[in-house]
């Protein structure tokens, strides 16, 4: 019987299955990464506490929205890779003929899912929390196109940077330092695209679709480029 | 095998040590005419005549700005020289993922050491410029941000890679780190600048340079890229004696 490689797609699929699976089972990154985001939006009721209400909140809580993003995704980043670590999964992926990038493709996309999966549930929560500060325009759900765009650039960038931080010392705040400034203009861009959608009217017409383009393009380019380096650092 | 050897590796005693002495002395002169030249020859900008002696005294905030002007001929050669400094980190650490060779990322961290120097220089500058033109001492504008963040990266670069053991891993790392960060900044300087914003305060640009301006600029970015380039290869030498003097070192215990 002739034995024929799985295609590239397969491969994707059971590592991304894989990932998945082993998620869903012990639940401890989405549940860790949900608690983590419910209290930095405790923080921010703190925080905000003496912060008069109104439509002046609507220019920063895009703002304020994203760093609750960041945090969290920062949490989730760090512990995507050490499971693979922990019980030497790494060398048995590596050990099997398949291209790094595929790994890369799948570690991303698992990383997308779970910030996902996260900000389903906090991004409604933080509404409900704020909500009486100030009311969004009617354009305001279109803050999911700017979330989507942040969340995949990410994950992309954010699991190069997890696999190499993963075999550091100190390997938290190693990722936080590497992440933060790098992902600086995607950022950027996302909170200037989500505080438009909010504030909406002439604002939203005049930023919006500029900022979003340009998040595009620093996702498209930073995913290249850590899809070709992926290969040097996980060998 | 006949790659290997067509393989040329930078190394002490090549060619550009013998510049080196000479790029730092222009570099010294140049960088000190162009020191004397931007207060004593360059008129201020605007056209405005203005006694820089008298200047000193006096209290009006507008004189002080065309004052505080002069630092551009220092802040730009600054900042030309470590973005030189960074695509040359680049280059290097590209060569490395494609050889493997620890020359090259020896050179690579060099590069992004004198970067790091020059970057810093760069801010203090700013800085103080940022105080004088616009009162205050930190502005969100594309510039400051493109370059806090440049600043911030090559930090963590450094920080990479004294917390990985393995040379092999720390090397591939930290070039991976130096590609992505020059990458990263063309990005981030336009996103800031492209994003129209109605915080940011506008910086007014005069309609471009007088010839004095460009002569002084010029001969100021002259110096700094030679003094760049002389720091270079000082500390490349240094460190690569450093190594061989280890080499022998482990040889000798053998």
């Amino acid at each position: 019987m002739a034995c024929k490689p799985p295609s590239t797609w397969t491969q994707y699929r059971t590592l991304l299955a894989k990932d998945l699976k082993a998620e869903f089972r012990t639940k401890d990154m989405i549940v860790s990464m949900g608690i983590y985001a419910f209290l930095v939006i405790v923080v921010f009721g703190v925080a905000l506490s003496f912060a008069r209400p109104g439509a002046e909140f609507l220019e920063a809580s895009g703002g304020l929205l994203w760093a609750l993003v960041v945090f969290t995704s920062l949490l989730g980043l760090n512990r995507s890779f050490s499971h693979e670590t922990e019980n030497g999964c790494l060398e048995g992926l590596l050990l099997a003929p398949l291209d790094r990038g595929v790994i890369f493709l799948s570690k991303a996309t698992s990383n997308l899912i779970f910030l996902a999966l996260v900000e389903v549930i906090a991004v409604p929560l933080y509404w409900v929390f704020f909500s009486s500060f100030a009311a969004p325009a009617e354009t305001g759900w279109l803050l999911v196109v700017p979330l989507l765009l942040g969340s995949i650039g990410i994950a992309g960038i954010g699991t190069l940077l997890s696999t190499m931080t993963a075999s550091t010392r100190g390997k938290d705040v190693m990722l936080a330092l590497l992440f933060v400034p790098i992902i600086f203009p995607l950022l950027y861009a996302c909170v200037s695209a989500t505080t438009c959608a909010l504030v909406g009217g002439e604002v939203f017409a005049e930023g919006f679709f500029t900022a979003l383009a340009l998040g595009a393009g620093y996702d498209v380019i930073m995913i290249l480029a850590s899809w070709v380096l992926y290969d040097f650092v996980v060998n | 095998m006949a790659d290997k050897k067509k393989l040329k590796l930078p190394e002490v005693g090549q060619w550009p040590d013998k510049l080196m002495a000479p790029a730092l002395i222009a570099g010294a002169v140049l960088t000190t005419l162009g020191f004397l030249m931007a207060f004593f020859i360059v008129p201020p900008v605007g056209g405005a005549a203005v006694d820089g002696v008298e200047l000193i005294g006096d209290s009006m905030v507008s004189q002080k700005m065309l004052l505080s002007q002069k630092i551009f001929y220092f802040h730009m050669p600054v900042a030309i020289t470590s973005f030189l400094g960074m695509a040359f980190g680049c280059y290097y650490a590209v060569r490395f993922l494609m050889t493997k060779n620890q020359r090259f990322d020896t050179c690579s961290r060099i590069c992004l050491e004198i970067s790091l120097l020059f970057i810093i220089m760069t801010m203090i500058t700013g800085e103080m410029w940022t105080r004088f033109e616009w009162g205050v001492w930190w502005s969100w504008e594309p510039r400051l941000t493109t370059y806090l963040i440049l600043m911030l990266i090559v930090i963590a670069y450094f920080v990479l890679r004294s917390s990985v053991d393995e040379p092999e891993r720390r090397a591939t790392f930290a070039a991976v780190i130096a590609i992505i960060a020059t990458v990263d900044v063309p990005i981030c300087f336009m996103i800031t600048r492209l994003i129209p914003s109605s915080i940011h305060p506008v910086v007014l640009r005069e309609g471009g340079m007088s010839p004095e301006m460009g002569m002084c600029v010029g001969l100021c970015a002259l110096g700094m890229l030679l003094v760049g380039f002389a720091l270079y290869r000082a500390r490349f030498n240094q460190v690569r004696l450093t190594q061989r003097v280890e080499a022998l070192k482990e040889s000798l215990e053998d």
